[in-house]
This record gives C-alpha cells, structure tokens and sequence, in this order.
C-alpha cells in the first residue's frame, strides 16, 4: 500500500508502508510534529556550543598525544636493550659497492649493508632519522639517500651530508667471523653533521 | 504555502543580551580553534624532536601543549556566556 495517492486526513503515523518521498514522510508525521514539535534540519545542524565541546575534547587528544609520544622516547632512550648476534645471510658474497638489506635486532626493523669499494662492510638501520623513511645505497654517489626529503648520509660513518635529518643513522655493530658477517649491536646515532 | 509539519512562531528580533552571549560563543570558539592549530603544530614538532632525539626540545614542548589545553579547559569550564538564571557553576537561580 502506498500513501502517495491518499489524502494527508487519512494517514495515521506509525502506520507502515512504503513511503515514496520526504514530502508524504512529513505528511503522515504531521499529527505526531504538532504533538512532539521539532524540525528535522535543525536536529542535523551542530551547535556552537557542541563544536565548542568537540574542540576542547581534541585539544585534550592533542596533550594526551604529544605527552604519550615525548614519554614513549624518553623511555626507549633509558632502557637497556640487549641484542643477540646475527648472522647476515648472503654477505659474504655481496660485491664491493653494493648493499644489502637485512632485519635486525628484530623481524620489523630493516637495516641495510653496505660494502664498499675498498672491500668493508658498514650497517646501518635504514630508518632515516628525519621522519622514517627508508633510506637506499645510492651506488653513483656512494652515500646513502632518503627518497622522501632527499636527505643524504655517509655511507662510511653514517653522518648527515645534507638535507632535513638532524641526526646521524643509527649504526649496526658489525664483526667479521671467519669470512662471514654477524650483525651484533646497535647504536643510535648521535647529534652530528658532517660539513 | 505552509508546510504541514511547520509550527511555532515566526523568528523575534534578537535581544541585546542575545547578541552579546553570541558573540561570547564565537569568540570561544575561534579561541579554541586557534588553540587547536598551535597543538597541532606542538605536536608536529614534538614528532619530529623524538625522532630526532632532541630531549631537551621535547619537555617544553609538551609543557606548552598542556599549557594549551589548560586554557582551552578554562574557556570551556569557566569562561561561559552568563545568564540571568544559570550562574558560571550551573546554578540556577529562583525566579523573582
């Protein structure tokens, strides 16, 4: 049954049925609006006051936010981590002026292996140390590279050459074992920049 | 043509008072808006000093934010529209 073709005296609310537009919804609701009289575009609006509250609420996440980051890396930087030795799969036979990647200390933080020219190898997390991103052996150059903000970093000390990082990489101690590499340590990059 | 479903009346003129508590309220909130964007932008830079290691920029950074939601958490508590009924506490006043 369809209300389309009756009058608005007939319509009972509450009655049922397969309403065809907003204009017929609002004749059937009429005896319920002038009981119960509210309109539907203003219950849609948000107030002043409501925004008010939301922003003080956001204005609460934002604090929550920049203490629980701020406590987060003070944290890292007190605790003692110990890190088990690695052995880099696969370096042994890496050719001088080339990279690896590898995981270490853990399966979710990439490293990267470089060996350069000369025949040594230098490790290094690939994180850049301006905002995460993976830093790459730029072979031509010889220096690692941040793709984002084109930062670069030493490949040999892992020092900042140019652009945004404020620090150097963090470094992975690495020792040769009898021809092959073991990852055992690692070390953040202190403040530094290589002029 | 008159909708069906509209009642009440049409709108009054504003008061005087009325007016004034609405720009009291505009003011809150462009306050609270400007407030959010400088959080926004502690925050940023409180990312960047972590990733960084920069300690002693990270402190006073976050001090400044909770300096930030103090203020918001004054405007929005305290720093209300007054009515002749409802006092700044909630309090309502008995009618005269």
């Amino acid at each position: 049954m369809s209300f389309k073709n009756l009058d608005s005296e007939k319509l009972k609310p509450g009655v049922s049925s397969d309403l065809s537009d907003e204009r017929d919804v609002r004749r059937a609701i009429a005896p319920h609006q002038h009981d119960f009289p509210y309109e539907r575009d203003e219950e849609a609006q948000v107030t002043r006051r409501e925004f008010c509250n939301f922003l003080a609420l956001t204005s609460t996440a934002l604090f929550v936010s920049a203490a629980g980051v701020a406590g987060k890396a003070a944290l890292d930087s007190r605790s003692e981590q110990s890190f088990s030795p690695m052995k880099i799969e696969g370096a042994e036979a890496l050719a001088p002026g080339s990279a690896l990647n590898f995981r270490y200390p853990t399966e979710d933080e990439t490293a990267i292996l470089v060996r350069a020219a000369d025949g040594q190898y230098f490790a290094y997390g690939q994180k850049c140390t301006h905002l995460a991103c993976p830093v790459y052996y730029e072979q031509q150059r010889q220096r690692l590279e941040c793709p984002c903000h084109e930062g670069g970093f030493d490949v040999r000390s892992g020092n900042v050459l140019y652009g945004p990082p404020p620090r150097p990489l963090d470094q992975i101690v690495i020792e040769v074992r009898g021809g092959e590499v073991w990852a055992v340590g690692r070390k953040a990059g202190s403040h530094g920049r290589s002029v | 043509m008159d909708a069906p479903y509209s009642v009440g009346e049409a709108a009054k003129p504003r008061s005087r008072a009325t007016r004034g508590r609405a720009a009291l309220e505009q003011a809150r909130l462009i306050m609270l808006v400007m407030i959010n964007v400088a959080q926004l932008w502690i925050l940023a830079a409180t990312v960047e000093a972590a990733l960084a290691h920069s300690y002693q920029e990270m402190w006073p950074l976050v001090i400044a934010s909770g300096i930030c939601w103090l203020i918001s958490l004054s405007i929005i508590l305290w720093w209300r529209p007054a009515s002749r009924r409802y006092t700044s506490t909630g309090y309502v006043r008995e009618r005269r």
